[in-house]
């Protein structure tokens, strides 16, 4: 093994294991935020460090070290402690793992080699999703169980329930899909989304499987337990369900674990139906092929987005607040820092259109660029499920049921017969 | 005169609505468009920047308690017992004297009102036949270190000024 | 008063006793007639005019009910337009110069005025010249405090003073609005039985300094008991409340209406006799002085009863008759010498032909019923060979005739089982607090041979045991109320035809004592 070979594969678990992580904190604060936005308020804006608050994203560090230093109460009442403390680490685990199969760029070729940019260069791809999604719920009916409580079993049993109605159009919307595809390698799946559909309509699953991409974005909903089908937390009915009786870090696993399979299931649809991290007209051949002026448009785009976004800091930041001074300093800091950055970027990128343009460089860059598009979709994507959130109310337990299986159940069905019939008869 | 009867359309039953999705789209625009609109500028929040920015408290806000004064600077309360007689959750224990000021024949000795049991319901005022107690402090934000932080006293309640001017209050 | 009459009152007819006045017939199956100044033990005076009802048969047509005897026929109207009037019309003027300061005074809540404006009148006052002033706050002595201004001139006081103890200390002075219930120069109320006109007077006027300010009577709660200040036993409301964060305590007695015993009235001692329930009291069991659980007192308490050879108890006859009834039926158990020996309780020369008698024990004639001996040679030939002695709440030795026992006392063994603190029970060898006549249910024997029951009153937030529990936990073989009562109806022949549970509000006379 080379150095090459265990550096990337260091990258490639590190991006698999701590972006999912850290994604939990922005999506923590993209929804806090975008709720209080959607609402009209403004959410969490005061937790500050010498003043600089970062828009909010202290208050996640603050709760991360409330969560931490909270009494762990076991119940007296729970007989089975082994299960209690397994299930919030089943939960977290399993949405976990599931990123490991998703390709955030494309293979990267380095001389003779070629590496699969995703945590687990499994050929399994959507097969290894969907076997360990589902043990995610495990991990809530074994807490429901383990509660010893009523609220927490019928929290678990709601959620064993949904999982068993929703996966069915689930897997039904991928098999139509897959037929499109031809492959449940991952990879593969995002390479055949760069093609382009009449030379102009870039073949992405939305465009292809329209009525798929709608079954199936439903299903990820009920399956990762969002509102409006968060029934088996509901609040309002059975006060948190399964995890009414876990505190502190365990609560925080189970907490994570949500925002975790949010990330995974926003990272899925991107995945298969908006192009993986494909670039619309830009596959990746064309890309390295063109890379000099890529660079190039890159350092125009990114000062001018930079000038937009601190134009927007300058504006915002301030607010109407009681002690102007102190935002005022604080918005300057926040300007100085986001034009350091693009200077760092453009030094960089000036740096590899003088020297190293060309080869391994090139590829490179490929793949910086193609992450940070498939970032950007699946980060758009899980502000999609926080804008659903908080829009859409909770549904009752039977319309759940009959969504569930009186109509994306026969939906999916059709769309497979048509989607056979189509493949058939294209050849 | 017969009722008259309104006839209201049934929404929500015709095929586009069954539909359900175009109806949540619907509803995501409008959500997203608050979004936005906040987004670009967050100067319109409903939202007062509370510690720094103090709320406007009216004269009909039930805050805090007192005992007032006669305008010679006696005790106005007489130690009737009304206030705890009325008082649903038990939070106002008195013990009461004789008075020898000529004043009134009774006072409180002791004027105990235990805040964290307190629910201002304001019962103790409208049962007060002297105005003597009252909840016009414009204290609204109660708190203390300890449970005994809470409790207070007669000293307490009559060394509380107002929070209005007489005027203010000719709505009550 | 067995003989009845048929009358109809608005119209209804009902049955009542012939011969008494209208109030008390009526009264007697519930209707009431507003008054004033009349009061049963006091007789009809007519000054208040409240109760004037109509008569539809000839005579007069408004007459004073307290004065009217109920009569075969009679047709009482209490309800007509012209009484209604009357009745507002009076107590509109007995408010014209009433201060209607209700917020200090002590009787609302049980005041007879300000319930009769509630129910009759609620109307404003239409008083446009200065009220007339008198004096507030007036020591009329014996622990009584006037108040002229509050006062409806209805002279059950004034009658009370007259008619009752004799004295004529008060009187009601001057005419029209200036007239006033005053007591003469120099000559303060002056008799033991002052504080009952605090009871009589319908209205605020007359406040005990005692009970002045202490608690709103709503907050009371009303209990029925019995006097344990002397032998008579009169029967008493005991009234006492549990405020807030603090303990149960009694606030005030009030005499209990009983024909059999003490009429409407009880003497100031007994009155203020509450003190002694509220102050004083042994709450923790001692061992040698030191504060123990009660677990670890009655284990010691079991140590010495097994050890000793000739125990000797000494019960106190303010216990209740079921407790003496436990106490002899232990030392049968435990092979003891029971005496109830205790001259200390006698007060010669104290008593009067009223009320107040010699003997301040409460139930002496308990012990003999149960043949409790209560001879002095007796407890004194028992100490003589007694190696342990239980006391049951008696304290027989502090008078100084006594000294020769105390004297005897010293070495041996004792244990005081007591209700309150005093030299002798804190200086025993282990004392036993336990509860007292208002914290437990039970029965008395009076000096007249009156049974009277009594429940139990006051509830503390940390109860002490009673006397029949204690003694049962340490061997006894009664265990409850119901098993004393069986025991006592076999073996004491008066008691034989007596049922607990059947005996009234006012007890009953024993027969053959």
């Amino acid at each position: 093994m080379s150095g090459t070979e265990i550096f990337i594969t260091i990258i490639r678990v590190g991006f698999g294991v701590f972006v999912p992580l850290s994604a939990v904190a922005v999506m923590v604060w993209m929804e806090r935020r975008g709720a209080g936005f959607i609402q009209d308020r403004a959410g969490p804006n005061r937790c500050n460090v010498l003043g600089f608050r970062f828009g909010g994203l202290l208050q996640n560090i603050a709760d991360a070290i409330k969560l931490l230093f909270k009494e762990d109460v076991i119940p007296g009442h729970i007989a089975h402690k082994f299960y209690f403390i397994l299930a919030p680490a089943l939960v977290f685990i399993t949405a976990l793992l599931c990123f490991a199969v998703i390709p955030f760029a494309d293979a990267l070729v380095l001389g003779a080699s070629t590496y699969l940019m995703q945590a687990m260069p499994l050929e399994l791809g959507i097969l290894w999703f969907l076997a360990i999604i589902g043990f995610g719920v495990y991990g809530i009916i074994l807490a429901g169980w383990a509660s010893h409580n009523k609220y927490g079993l019928l929290g678990g049993l709601r959620a064993a329930a949904q999982v068993i109605s929703y996966e069915i159009p689930m897997g039904l919307a991928l098999v139509s899909l897959l037929a499109v595809y031809g492959t449940v390698n991952l990879t593969e799946v995002t390479q055949f989304q760069g093609r382009l559909l009449f030379g102009v309509i870039p073949m992405w699953g939305v465009v292809l499987q329209p009525l798929g991409f709608i079954i199936f974005v439903i299903a990820a909903f009920a399956e990762t337990n969002r509102t409006p089908f968060d029934l088996a937390e509901g609040e309002s009915e059975i006060v948190a369900g399964f995890h009414v009786e876990y505190s502190s870090m365990k609560f925080a696993l189970f907490f994570m674990g949500e925002y975790i399979a949010m990330f995974v299931s926003s990272a899925l649809i991107v995945t298969l139906f908006f192009g993986g991290y494909q670039i619309p007209w830009l596959n990746t051949q064309t890309l390295v092929a063109h890379a000099r002026p890529v660079a190039v448009a890159l350092m125009l785009i990114l000062p001018a987005a930079a000038y937009v976004f601190a134009r927007w800091i300058g504006f915002n930041n301030p607010g109407p607040a009681p002690n102007p001074a102190q935002r005022v300093r604080e918005t300057k800091v926040y300007i100085a820092v986001v034009w350091s950055l693009v200077a760092l970027i453009e030094v960089i990128l000036l740096g590899y259109i003088v020297a190293g343009a060309g080869g391994a460089a090139d590829r490179i860059l490929v793949v910086w660029l193609q992450t940070a598009v498939f970032l950007l979709k699946t980060f758009f994507v899980c502000f999609v499920y926080v804008w659903v959130r908080w829009t859409l109310p909770r549904f009752r337990y039977d319309q759940l049921q009959k969504l569930g299986w009186e109509k994306l159940l026969p939906l999916a069905l059709f769309n497979i017969f048509i989607t056979g019939a189509v493949v058939v008869a294209l050849g | 005169m017969a009722a008259r009867v309104k006839q209201i359309k049934r929404r929500g039953r015709t095929f586009l609505e069954q539909l359900y999705l175009i109806e949540v789209i619907k509803g995501m625009g409008v959500t997203i468009t608050h979004f936005l609109r906040n987004l670009r500028d967050n100067r319109n929040l409903y939202v007062r920047d509370y510690p720094e920015v103090k709320p406007e408290i009216t004269s009909r806000w039930r805050g805090r308690h007192r005992l007032t004064l006669h305008p010679d600077g006696t005790v106005k309360c007489v130690a009737c017992f009304m206030c705890q007689t009325n008082c649903p959750s038990e939070c106002i224990m008195i013990e009461a004297t004789e008075r020898l000021d000529g004043v009134a024949e009774k006072m409180p000795a002791r004027f105990t009102i235990d805040l964290l049991e307190c629910i201002y319901c304001g019962y103790c005022v409208e049962a007060c036949p002297m105005d003597a107690i009252r909840m016009d402090t414009g204290i609204f934000s109660v708190t203390g270190t300890s449970r005994e932080d809470m409790v207070l006293e007669l000293e307490d309640l009559l060394a509380t000024p107002g929070g209005f001017a007489e005027h203010e209050q000719e709505d009550r | 008063m067995s003989e009845k009459v048929t009358l109809s009152v608005n119209g209804h007819e009902v049955r009542v006793a012939a011969g008494a006045n209208l109030i008390d017939a009526l009264e007697a199956v519930g209707i009431d007639i507003p008054h004033f100044c009349y009061h049963p033990a006091l007789g009809a005076d007519g000054n208040c005019r409240m109760c004037l009802v109509e008569i539809e048969d000839g005579r007069p047509p408004i007459v004073p009910a307290c004065k009217t005897p109920a009569a075969e026929g009679m047709k009482v109207v209490l309800e007509s337009e012209k009484i209604k009037k009357i009745q507002r019309d009076i107590l509109e003027m007995e408010l014209i110069n009433h201060p209607v300061d209700c917020p200090v005074c002590d009787q609302a809540g049980e005041c007879t005025l300000q319930d009769y404006y509630m129910k009759f009148d609620l109307g404003d006052s239409r008083m446009d010249v200065a009220q007339v002033k008198k004096d507030k706050r007036l020591d009329f002595g014996g622990g009584v405090v006037h108040d002229q201004e509050r006062c409806v001139l209805c002279g059950r006081c004034v009658r009370f003073t007259r008619q009752i103890t004799k004295t004529g200390e008060l009187g009601i002075v001057n005419r029209a609005d200036q007239a006033r219930v005053a007591i003469f120069p120099g000559k303060p109320l002056n008799n033991r039985y002052a504080l009952n006109v605090v009871e009589l007077c319908p209205v605020g006027a007359m406040t005990s300094r005692d009970f002045r300010f202490k608690q709103r009577v709503w907050f009371l709660k009303k209990t029925p008991g019995v006097c344990h200040g002397c032998a008579t036993g009169c029967s008493i409301t005991i009234d006492h409340h549990r405020e807030k964060y603090k303990d149960a305590r009694i606030y005030r007695y009030r005499a209990r209406h009983n024909p059999l015993i003490n009429g409407y009235f009880i003497c100031d001692d007994g009155r203020l006799s509450y003190h002694l329930e509220n102050e004083n009291r042994l709450e923790t069991p001692l061992v040698k002085g030191v504060p123990v659980t009660p677990t670890e007192a009655l284990d010691a308490v079991r140590t010495h009863l097994g050890q000793a050879k000739y125990p000797l108890v000494v019960v106190s006859p303010d216990c209740s008759l079921e407790q003496l009834y436990a106490a002899q039926m232990f030392c049968l158990e435990h092979g003891a010498k029971v005496s109830g020996y205790s001259a200390a309780a006698i007060v010669a020369g104290d008593g009067d032909d009223y009320l107040i008698k010699d003997d301040k024990a409460a139930n002496r004639p308990s012990l003999n019923l149960l043949g409790i001996d209560t001879s002095r040679e007796y407890l004194r030939e028992a100490l003589g060979h007694a190696d342990l002695v239980i006391t049951l709440n008696n304290d027989p030795f502090t008078d100084g005739a006594d000294a020769d026992l105390s004297e005897m006392m010293k070495g041996i063994t004792t244990i005081a089982c007591a209700t309150h603190h005093c030299e002798f029970f804190d200086n025993a060898d282990i004392v036993l607090p336990i509860a007292s006549y208002s914290e437990y249910a039970g029965s008395v024997i009076n000096s007249d041979g009156v049974l009277q029951r009594f429940g139990r009153a006051v509830v503390k937030n940390r109860p002490v045991p009673e006397l029949l529990e204690l003694l049962h936990a340490l061997g006894g073989p009664v265990a409850d109320m119901g098993a004393a009562w069986a025991g006592m109806r076999t073996a004491v022949a008066p008691l034989g035809a007596v049922d607990p549970d059947k005996i009234g509000e006012h007890g009953m006379r024993l027969e053959g004592l």
